[in-house]
């Protein structure tokens, strides 16, 4: 297990830099001009935009320029962005949001889609089987903007149970709709996959023969049952924590929520690139640590998985 | 058996054997049609003896076990008429949850494939252990310590070291002597063992065999023995009831029926075993394939493939003669097939 | 659905089992047979049935639906609301929104089915290609497909869109759209080269292709005779459910303002132009996000039923 974890950790060294470098490569050296949208309209004077290109090291080679991402990246030295805000501050201060907006949309996630997928598995056909599946089916045909601008307009403009916009300090119950916008597309994933999962295993050997050895209906379905349909589903939801990621960037920026995303948000409006590659790598190694974690924790929740 | 539910079902008070199945009747729903999976079976054990239940795949020997433990799947399965009684109550009549009771404690189950029966992420040990912890309400230690002198019991080697083990880790054999340690726990006054050696080695299906027959010794069990395989039965059974098409079509003591079977099915399985003594000879086959359970043919099932077919077994559903007290044969012309004798 | 790459989930069930009822029968025919004749009985397969006809209708005649001209602003009736005179009110500019939802419909299908075949040819490709020879081309393949994978869709989308086509160029219509395709493809094929490529390993090993082999087919009769027939069924139930959350996709991206953009008419333009204006008037913004739900909607009840048609585990 340790050397699988160690061997893993170094596959994942080129995906990290190849990923990274894919991201600042295209970020600065595609056709078009990351300092065009710096002078309002009309384009930067050419002195200007030396300034610039030498001040961000456009002005080296490529291979140059990564080396010394790659050097500050391990150093935390983000740099500052067009307007000289330091990145790692604002970086610093979004994070925290983010990751209560994230955890919280997980939580919500993990309880109402194992929930319903539980529910409507177990009694399949039933009236809560035909309600979770037609649900479900509605929610993965929302975007998740369109859900966070319904919800905004019901809730917030229409109804006033909710202010239509997060404030600063983003706290616990302010994000609770934002969460469950953001949380909603893999909610409905969640309840599908354990449906699914429950029906499979609901018909296999060993349930069976813990109903024959006497135990309560209960004690099948919590321990036996669940302990094996939960497996694949809990590897979804570990997965799905980097994409929550590029979820979050729509959802704070309709709940005009401080995190990482609304950063990003921010950052694309105002074409500011010395945030977007930063974040971006802060979000790939997000992705991929959180996938790294994912492929151990499934060998944790299942013993037949061998590492060798 | 707990104190209250044995006396509850009057231990040796009622008069027929201990485990009864009555003229049982189950169905399948499908949407292509209803399947009669069993139809009228009957057939009884007592304690310390063991029933060879005979037959192919479709021929209902596994679901009527499976009504037995209250395990079959309803839907879509149906039972649709009939009793199973066991110490003279009738199971089917039950409530749940003294039905659940009986599972495990008065009547026990062995299947198949051990590997896909045991649960997957449980340790062996584990599963063991939980027959006294719900069952019994023991403590975890103490369970433990017991599922390892069960292990012991049905010679795990190094049961000690191996308890915290998973299924995956353990041979066909041994996952196959867990299961039995499993169903063996609470010393159940019947056990049903489902083609238990169906899954393994020729060598190990000895060892099971001869396990199975040690324990049904040692605690005066009564025994279901469930086989496609006449050959596995011999040695252990005490009788035989073979089935085809969901009723039984022949039930004798085992000697009896090797040494001259009344119905032709039953004739046609023992001259299908490969002897040594007919080296050289064709080996038998019985010809043409077991009955579509959605479309049985009309009178005896086993018409189509019978070498003694007549007219009337196109249409007359043969009951089951009696041949002698303990013998008895669903077939129009059984004397022709006793006196015939080998082919 | 704004993340295609969760669909993978959606039919990881069916990526693989799916495979192997083509190879063991051998006999195709049958198994699109049986497909149909279960499709045929599901309603969910004839409600969507209905809707794909109404969608492609609308995008291929769109004056079929409405004689407005979409494009046609009278500023006067800015944000007004929905009337007998215009059913769905008129946009920021004056503008009838049930046009404009209209003729947003051709512009959503066309990129959702374009992106969806770039992507189904370059995944699928190259998944048969890492397959069937293996070694370092798999290699290769396979970790350059995770590095796209590591990046989050919206994400890789941002940075690529948003420095190839930065707001301040002024390229056409066609470039704007071919520009979005492509993003999309270039970060959707690991998805499918993946599936391509398990289906396509799995079918190596069966018999009948050792058999071709043996026999001296060459490795283009193999592909295209034995082993692609084989992923078939697996992409063909991606394909469908893709459609659906590249349309969601684009959407996001417009909404950005990173996908397409005026002239061109889209569902997500019509979005993210009336988002600040909720309170004063939802029609323009809930009209247009309706039309992408129900589009959306109509191509993932499809890729059910046709999943739940060529899957009989999950039946």
């Amino acid at each position: 297990m340790g050397r699988y974890a160690i061997r893993r950790l170094l596959q994942l060294v080129p995906v990290v830099l190849g990923t990274t470098f894919i991201i600042n490569y295209m970020v600065w050296q595609l056709p078009g001009d990351p300092f065009a949208g710096r002078c309002g309209q009309r384009p930067c004077p050419d002195s200007y935009i030396t300034a610039m290109r030498e001040q961000f090291g456009l002005d080296q080679p490529i291979l140059v320029q990564y080396w010394n991402f790659l050097k500050n990246l391990l150093t935390g030295n983000f740099g500052t962005d067009f307007n000289g805000v330091s990145v790692a501050t604002q970086l610093g201060d979004a994070w925290p949001i983010t990751i209560r907006l994230a955890l919280m949309a997980v939580a919500f996630e993990a309880i109402i889609g194992i929930g319903a997928g539980v529910l409507s598995g177990l009694k399949r056909g039933g009236f809560v089987d035909n309600v979770v599946t037609v649900s479900t089916l509605v929610l993965l045909s929302l975007p998740i903007f369109v859900t966070g601008y319904l919800l905004q307009w019901i809730l917030g403009v229409q109804l006033h149970i909710i202010e239509p916009t997060v404030s600063d300090a983003a706290t616990v119950p302010e994000l609770i709709v934002p969460a469950l916008v953001l949380a909603s597309l893999n909610m409905a994933f969640t309840a599908r996959l354990t449906r699914t999962s429950i029906v499979e295993n609901l018909r296999a050997d060993y349930v069976r023969t813990a109903v024959a050895k006497g135990l309560s209906n209960r004690r099948v379905v919590a321990i036996h049952l669940l302990r094996n349909s939960l497996i694949p589903v809990l590897t979804f939801l570990g997965t799905e924590v980097g994409s929550l990621m590029s979820g979050a960037i729509i959802t704070e920026g309709i709940f005009n929520i401080h995190g990482i995303g609304g950063l990003l948000w921010r950052a694309i409006n105002g074409q500011d690139y010395t945030i977007v590659v930063p974040v971006a790598t802060l979000l790939v190694l997000v992705y991929l640590v959180s996938n790294l974690l994912v492929d151990l924790l499934y060998g944790v929740l299942d013993p037949r998985i061998r590492y060798e | 058996m707990t104190e209250v539910l044995s006396e509850q079902m009057g231990r040796g008070s009622h008069g027929g054997a201990l485990l009864e199945v009555d003229n049982l009747h189950v169905e399948f729903r499908t949407r292509a049609g209803v399947a009669k999976a069993v139809n009228g079976v009957t057939y009884s054990v007592d304690a310390g003896e063991t029933l060879a239940v005979l037959g192919e795949s479709g021929s209902g020997k596994s679901v009527t076990a499976q009504t037995i433990m209250g395990i079959l799947d309803m839907p879509p399965g149906k039972i649709t008429g009939g009793e199973i009684r066991f110490r003279g109550v009738d199971l089917l009549k039950l409530p749940d949850d003294q039905r659940r009771k009986i599972r495990g404690e008065g009547i026990s189950m062995v299947f198949q494939d051990a590997l896909s029966a045991l649960n997957p992420v449980f340790p062996v040990g584990w599963q063991i252990a939980e027959m006294f912890r719900m069952h019994r309400g023991t403590s975890r230690a103490d369970a433990k310590k017991m599922a390892v002198e069960l292990m012991d019991r049905v010679r795990i080697p190094a049961a000690k070291e191996r308890v915290n083990d998973f299924p995956h880790q353990f041979s066909g054999g041994m996952r196959q002597r867990i299961m039995i340690a499993m169903a063996i726990a609470l010393d159940p006054e019947i056990l049903i063992a489902d083609e238990p050696t169906t899954a393994l080695d020729v060598t190990v299906q000895a060892q099971i065999m001869g396990l199975l027959a040690e324990l049904q010794r040692d605690s005066n069990m009564g025994l279901i023995l469930i086989t496609h395989d006449l050959g596995v039965v011999a040695d252990v059974a005490d009788k035989i009831a073979v089935m085809y098409g969901g009723r039984i079509v022949e039930n004798a003591p085992v000697h009896d029926l090797y040494r001259d079977p009344a119905h032709p099915y039953s004739k046609g399985l023992l001259e299908s075993i490969p002897r040594v003594d007919q080296k050289g000879q064709e080996l038998y086959a019985i010809k043409g394939l077991p009955p579509n359970l959605l479309e049985m043919p009309t009178g005896c099932a086993f018409h189509p493939r019978c070498p003694y077919r007549r007219d009337n077994c196109v249409t007359d559903v043969p009951p089951l003669y009696t041949i002698s007290g303990t013998r008895g044969s669903a077939c129009h012309y059984w004397r022709e097939v006793i006196d015939e004798g080998e082919r | 659905m704004s993340d295609p790459t969760a669909t993978q989930d959606l039919i990881k069930g069916a990526g693989e089992p799916t495979a192997s009822p083509v190879a063991v029968r051998g006999d195709r025919r049958s198994l699109w047979r049986d497909t149909w004749d279960i499709l045929k009985r599901r309603k969910i397969f004839w409600i969507s049935f209905v809707m794909l006809i109404v969608f492609l209708l609308m995008a291929a005649f769109p004056t079929l639906f409405t004689h407005k001209d979409p494009e046609y602003a009278t500023l006067a009736k800015s944000m007004e609301g929905p009337s007998a005179d215009a059913w769905f009110g008129y946009d920021l500019q004056g503008r009838d929104v049930f046009a404009r939802s209209v003729y947003g419909a051709r512009t959503s299908i066309i990129v959702g089915v374009l992106a969806t075949l770039a992507t189904v040819l370059l995944g699928g490709l190259t998944g048969v290609l890492a397959a069937y020879f293996g070694r370092w081309i798999d290699a290769v393949v396979s970790r350059v497909g995770e590095m796209f994978l590591g990046l989050p869709y919206v994400l890789g989308a941002i940075i690529i869109l948003g420095t190839v086509t930065p707001a301040q160029s002024n390229p056409g219509k066609a470039m704007i759209m071919a520009v979005v395709i492509i993003v999309l493809a270039l970060l959707g094929w690991p998805i499918l080269m993946r599936i391509a490529r398990s289906a396509v390993i799995q079918a190596k090993h069966q018999d009948y292709v050792q058999a071709a082999r043996a026999l001296g087919a060459g490795p283009l009769r193999l592909i295209f005779r034995h082993l692609l027939p084989n992923s078939l069924a697996p992409i063909l139930v991606y394909t469908t459910i893709t459609i659906g959350s590249y349309i969601g996709a684009e959407a996001t991206l417009s909404l950005l303002g990173i996908g397409l953009r005026p002239p061109v008419i889209s569902w997500g333009i019509a979005i993210a132009d009336h988002a600040s204006y909720m309170r004063t008037g939802a029609h323009a913004l809930l009209f247009p996000a309706a039309f992408l739900s129900l589009c959306v909607l109509t191509f993932v009840m499809l890729g059910e039923a046709v999943r739940d048609a060529l899957d009989p585990k999950l039946r």
